[in-house]
């Protein structure tokens, strides 16, 4: 059964001369299990689709519907709740809290939200661990490497132990070797515990190691075919 | 506590504000010791006379100075309905010889011996004779006197020698330390030599109710409060030292204000990312004020320790009249917090319209 649902999903920003229609009647459906590779050029309206699925923005038509309840309807506080609970955010960059250990960086989830914290703990140290993180993780943010900051935001957006992962390109600044390793860290953790996953990448080497390739020009899909 | 976590790993950059909050509140309170010290330097005495009226000359203008009262006038403030007990009071300033080359100015207070007006002793015992003289603590500090000792003061040309004996504690009157002598004296001491009639008093002491107000050709009464707020330089002066005040809590919560506002402006892109991961709008926000109290508490606190070291040390010998009460320092401490916080408000306006999108934006 599919996690994630998008249907004529549109999306414009600006009024009359300068309207900008960023996504056009988008659909898309991302599986349980499933990681989908979000492949085109820049502007062509892939991290608006992610900011979609993540009820950071809201569509201009269309319907998003998530473990089939439809996020467009939420009202502030139900999206809040939705985005630290049921969606991990992967940005492209530097998106720690940059005075914060690697650690503490995951545990952040637990400040603002309910939660066992001594799960919370056990949940981190798992992650770190599986991520190859542990020499580093009582290390500051800003001394981390780019390789090893990146894989500290997919540890945090598996915190919650979300259904729903939207990557931003995650591998924008690492090498191929490095970039290849945090790839296959997100696959089989989406694959393991039954995720769905929309990875933005630019990089095609990248997109062929996931399940399928969407390719998207204007804000519409061009091309959805299985990779495998 | 996120809040609490970037205070202690950004320490140069919260202690360094917190160390100009400590600043302005020290400024703050040594201010508003000043502004007490000088209230209190411009008449306690007057404040701690054991009467709750006074009547003043009518064509004074309410000035001590200026105040002068007929044997008539006394009696017939005396012979009021409402007063209960009234006493006469002569006050006037004169330069004191306390050694060889070494003088300051008093404000001699004549009163009759035995009457309410007169000081109780701390120390020594009350005057008996006109030659005798009480001198309060405040002049002691200043000049060292003793119980016993003698001082000289002017009669005309010439001066008199009055013995000490006994110490007050009463403050200080027009600026000047008070000393207290019989009324018969204070009246040699204004006007000998000269050939006019000698007035009877410079003002009368009253015991009573309702008596404010009254007044004849002659003299007029007022309530002890409002002859202390008429001393000359009283109001203009605590109008200045409540506008010094004002101006350093004002500045204060600009400068925590835009500290903080400049503090949240850099941290735009890091506060979307947190909304963007599901934090609360006011979540951040109380995570904000928190920071904001904590400089502020810290630095108050350290403004109040330089504030009690200042006293034990630069004041403690001098004469800067300078009163730190802890209630003036817990005002001007909580002042300073609650300037903080309201200097801040623009930056949890910010933080709180803060878009989560700019999260996915910033690359
Ligand atoms: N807030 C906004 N206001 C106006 N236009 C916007 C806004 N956000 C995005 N756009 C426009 O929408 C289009 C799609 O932007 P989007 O960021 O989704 O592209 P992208 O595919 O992620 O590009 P890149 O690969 O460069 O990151 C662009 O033309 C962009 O200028
Ligand atoms: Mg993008």
């Amino acid at each position: 059964m599919a996690i994630l649902q998008l249907r004529g999903v549109s999306k414009s920003f600006g009024q009359g001369a300068r309207r900008v229609d960023a996504v056009r009647d988008f659909s898309l459906e991302v599986d349980r299990g499933e990681v989908v590779a979000l492949e085109g050029p820049s502007g062509s309206g892939k991290t608006t689709l992610l900011a979609l699925a993540g009820a950071l923005l809201t569509p201009t038509a269309g319907e998003i519907r998530v473990d089939g309840d439809d996020i467009t309807k939420y009202g502030a506080r139900a999206r809040t709740r939705y985005r630290r609970d049921r969606v991990g955010f992967v940005f492209q960059g530097s998106n720690m809290v940059p005075f914060l250990t690697a650690r503490e960086n995951l545990l952040l989830v637990g400040e603002f939200g309910a939660g066992d914290r001594a799960a919370l703990r056990r949940r981190a140290d798992e992650l770190l661990d599986q991520l190859d993180l542990i020499p580093v993780r009582d290390q500051v943010a800003t001394s981390l490497s780019g390789g090893e900051r990146q894989r500290v935001a997919i540890a945090r957006a598996l915190m919650r132990d979300p259904s729903l992962l939207l990557v931003d390109e995650p591998t924008a600044s690492l090498n191929f070797e490095l970039g290849t390793r945090v790839v296959d860290a997100l696959l089989s953790e989406v694959h393991l515990r039954d995720k769905a996953c929309i990875m933005v990448t630019h990089d095609d080497r990248m997109a062929q190691r996931a399940d399928r390739l969407v390719e998207i020009r204007d804000g519409s899909v061009l091309s959805d075919r299985p990779l495998r | 506590m996120l809040a609490l976590t970037e205070v202690r790993r950004r320490k140069l950059q919260f202690g360094f504000v917190t160390g100009v909050v400590a600043l302005i509140a020290y400024l703050i309170i040594m201010v508003t010791g000043l502004g007490l010290g000088l209230y209190e330097a411009a008449g306690t005495a007057l404040l701690n006379l054991n009467g709750d009226h006074l009547a003043y000359a009518a064509n004074s203008n309410l000035s001590v100075i200026r105040s002068r009262l007929s044997d008539e006038d006394v009696a017939e403030v005396r012979s009021l309905p409402g007063a209960e007990a009234a006493t006469p009071i002569g006050y006037v300033a004169a330069v004191i010889e306390f050694g060889p080359d070494e003088s300051d100015t008093a404000a001699i207070i004549g009163v009759i011996p035995g009457s309410f007006a007169e000081p109780e002793v701390v120390e020594g015992r009350p005057i008996e004779s006109p030659t005798e003289i009480l001198v309060d603590r405040a002049w002691v500090r200043v000049a060292g006197t003793r119980v016993g000792d003698t001082l000289a003061l002017p009669v005309g040309f010439e001066t008199r020698d009055f013995t000490v004996a006994g110490i007050v504690d009463r403050g200080y009157f027009f600026f000047q330390p008070g000393m207290y002598v019989d009324l018969a004296s204070w009246q040699d001491l204004v006007f000998q030599g000269e050939a006019m009639q000698k007035p009877a008093a410079s003002l009368v002491l009253l015991q009573g109710r309702d008596l404010a107000g009254t007044r004849s050709e002659n003299w007029r009464i007022v309530t002890k409060e409002d002859g202390f707020n008429n001393i000359e330089g009283v109001q203009a002066q605590q109008s200045t030292v409540d506008a010094l005040r004002y101006m350093g809590l004002l500045i204060g919560a600009m400068v925590i204000g835009v500290f903080f506002y400049v503090i949240t402006l850099q941290k735009v892109s890091l506060l979307g990312i947190l909304k963007a991961i599901g934090a609360p709008g006011p979540y951040l926000v109380t995570q904000g004020l928190l920071q904001v109290l904590v400089v502020c508490i810290v630095g108050a606190a350290v403004a109040v320790g330089l504030a009690l070291l200042t006293e034990a040390t630069v004041l403690a010998s001098d004469t800067i009249p300078i009163n730190f009460t802890s209630g003036a320092m817990a005002t001007s401490s909580i002042s300073v917090v609650i300037a903080g916080v309201v200097g801040s408000l623009l930056s949890a306006r910010q933080v709180a319209s803060i878009d989560p999108i700019i999260a996915m934006q910033q690359q």
